[in-house]
């Protein structure tokens, strides 16, 4: 078998099915994964079938709208429950049980045991998201959904799982511990999940008068997966997130706009003292900053990047580092190569 | 086969492992006996490159341990001293894994698994889930998985702790084997009776240094200061206690459960000489054996006299 062979399917990876499969923990696993997501698909669906029998207030294609969009997010928010889990003790656990050294004596390079068991892991979270295709394709009887909005929320569900996975097997490798290592996985979720988001809220991008294009919200929160799934099954701009609600962006001072018959506005700085800025009529005139539309982000570091594709960016980096940091932390020996030479010739 | 020169490790202020030095010739069973904590699963962990010594060289069959660690995993075979078993795994399936670990082709791990467990009887139990096997089955599995690339060394940490006595002879013949088949062996253990039998060689470690080594018989010779005769005689013990007294190559003279124990000075053109002195004093010996002293002797003197 060639390297690559070897790095892709190695004897983990079989292990890991067998032992994971043999066991009812996997199949109730699965079991409680659908039901709960076909439980909320249900409960979502007869809340509206209610509201739509009182007063009327949409088309199908709303309901396949709003039916996807909370399924997509409770999808994620399950996998982040169930991802750590399945990661978190995949070194330590070994290493608890006394097993790993005995990984470590044979042939099999450092990286491939990582490797496996990331691969192994994923290929249940990835049979968890299939699993729920059933689900997700009832969404299309209502309408309203396309199949590039389906394919791209499975897209980022899944490569948020795999990052998820990846820190996972870092805290695994980190800690030699299953519980220090779990929690600290689960804490690393919270973050990419939740913190991210509230970076949003708590330091907004200031609305530059100045600018052209319609502001959004700062970059570190594309790193949630949950912004770009809502971006992806409203189909609406990012107005209501992460975007400063006035154009003051210090102490003092503004904007003052008037309207125009016309209906647009046009604005002028102001100073603290709310006097206006500049030289009569040689000032410029600052418009109304345009409004984002459509799912393009607007302006910043992803300008003209779709929000899922600037989400599946920085994860795929996340996880990039993480599997780095993993791979450098396993090795029971480690040293770099400079250092293995000194200590060569030291012992010479 | 097995050389290990100047190791030291130092965990923070604790040194584990003070400057220790030892070769094992190939196809020698190698003993290393030493109380908890003495440094055993210390060395042998570094022999397996799974720890880094602080200084020192050691190498398996030719190759450094710090260098090659890839060759050294292939030439050596570690059975640490744990069980590490998977659970939901069968014996055969176990074994599989291990060779596929080890990059051995699909076609011939199969027979590789049957063989081993063969080797270490437990054929008949090549279906059985790993996890409800008994302590010494665990064992012997443990050792067919060190085995499946077919390794030239094997290093044995407490192999048989734990093991009930029966357990612990199959053990022994298992390895007696092994040696038959040209495998350098190294056991670490604390089961000195056993060691003595087994081993050709032994090395004793305590406190991290490596007290005294070198084939068991000179080993013990070396820490045990003179010889032993057993001597049982007929009704006459005054007259050859007073015999024996009156010899100068006679250093201490006891009696122990009925037999006269004699520590003497000399060789064995001594205790010859002894036996005439008690004939020639009318004395009847009906027995007359010389003792070894034994490697717990040795292990006990090595271990309390504060080694150099």
């Amino acid at each position: 078998m060639n390297r690559v062979a070897i790095a892709v399917w190695n004897p983990i990876v079989a292990k890991e099915y067998r032992s994971r499969m043999r066991t009812w923990r996997s199949p109730l696993a699965m079991t409680v994964y659908i039901l709960l997501l076909g439980g909320l698909g249900w409960a979502i669906f007869s809340a509206m079938a209610a509201s739509a029998r009182s007063v009327f207030n949409g088309s199908p294609a709303n309901y396949g709208q709003a039916l996807f969009l909370y399924l997509v997010l409770f999808q994620m928010v399950l996998l982040a429950f169930i991802t750590p889990a399945l990661t978190a003790g995949a070194i330590s656990s070994e290493r608890e049980h006394q097993t790993i050294d005995l990984l470590f004596v044979t042939k099999l390079p450092s990286f491939s045991i990582l490797w496996g068991k990331l691969l192994a892991s994923m290929s249940f979270v990835l049979l968890l998201l299939l699993l729920s295709v059933p689900l997700f394709s009832l969404v299309f009887l209502f309408g309203g959904i396309e199949l590039d909005q389906v394919l791209a929320a499975f897209l980022v569900t899944a490569v948020a799982a795999l990052t998820l996975g990846v820190i996972g097997i870092a805290c695994s490798t980190a800690f030699r511990r299953t519980l220090p290592a779990t929690v600290a996985a689960y804490g690393a979720s919270f973050i990419l999940l939740a913190g991210s988001l509230l970076y949003g809220l708590l330091f907004p991008t200031a609305i530059d008068p100045n600018a052209t294009a319609a502001p959004a919200p700062p970059a570190v929160s594309y790193i949630s997966p949950l912004l770009p799934l809502v971006t992806i099954g409203t189909s609406q701009p990012v107005t209501w997130y992460g975007i400063g609600s006035g154009f003051s962006s210090g102490a003092g001072g503004g904007m003052m706009c008037s309207g125009t018959p016309g209906g647009a506005q046009s604005c002028v700085p102001l100073n603290a003292n709310g006097v206006a800025i500049g030289k009569g009529v040689a000032t410029p005139f600052y418009r109304n900053p345009p409004q984002a539309t459509g799912t393009i982000i607007p302006s910043g570091l992803f300008a003209g990047w779709q929000y899922w594709q600037a989400t599946v960016t920085l994860q795929l980096l996340i996880s990039l580092a993480a599997l780095v940091l993993s791979a450098i932390l396993i090795p029971p020996t480690r040293h770099l190569p400079w250092a293995r030479r000194t200590r060569a010739a030291r012992s010479a | 086969m097995i050389a290990v020169e100047g190791l030291t490790k130092v965990y923070g202020h604790r040194t584990a492992l003070d400057a220790v030095s030892f070769e094992v010739p190939k196809g020698e069973i190698f003993g290393f006996v030493g109380p908890n904590g003495a440094g055993k699963t210390t060395t042998l962990r570094i022999l397996a490159a799974l720890l880094e010594p602080t200084a020192g060289r050691a190498f398996v069959d030719g190759a450094d341990v710090i260098q090659h660690p890839d060759l050294v995993h292939d030439r050596l075979g570690y059975m640490p001293d744990f069980f590490g078993v998977y659970d939901q795994l069968t014996a055969t399936e176990y074994l599989d894994f291990y060779a596929a670990c080890y990059q051995i082709p699909r076609a011939r791990r199969k027979k590789i698994a049957a063989d081993l467990l063969e080797l270490v009887g437990l054929a008949d139990r090549h279906n059985q889930p790993v996890d409800t096997l008994s302590r010494g089955l665990k064992q012997r599995l443990c050792l067919a998985r060190a085995l499946v690339h077919d390794p030239a060394v094997l290093l044995l940490d407490e192999p048989a702790s734990g093991l009930d006595p029966r357990a612990r002879v199959e053990m022994r013949e298992i390895l007696k084997e092994l040696q038959r088949m040209g495998k350098t062996i190294v056991i670490s253990s604390h089961i000195l009776p056993e060691l003595t039998e087994l081993c050709s060689m032994v090395g004793i470690i305590d406190q991290g240094r490596m007290r005294a080594t070198g084939p068991v018989h000179d080993v013990i010779r070396g820490l045990t200061s003179g010889r032993r005769l057993r001597i049982m005689v007929l009704g006459q013990r005054e007259e050859a206690l007073a015999t024996l007294k009156g010899l100068s190559s006679i250093r201490t003279v006891d009696i122990i459960n009925g037999a006269i124990e004699a520590q003497y000075e000399g060789d064995d053109t001594t205790a010859a000489s002894i036996l005439q002195a008690l004939t020639a004093a009318g004395v009847r010996v009906s027995g007359f054996s010389q003792l070894d002293g034994g490697l717990e002797d040795a292990f006990l003197k090595a271990t309390s006299e504060d080694v150099g």
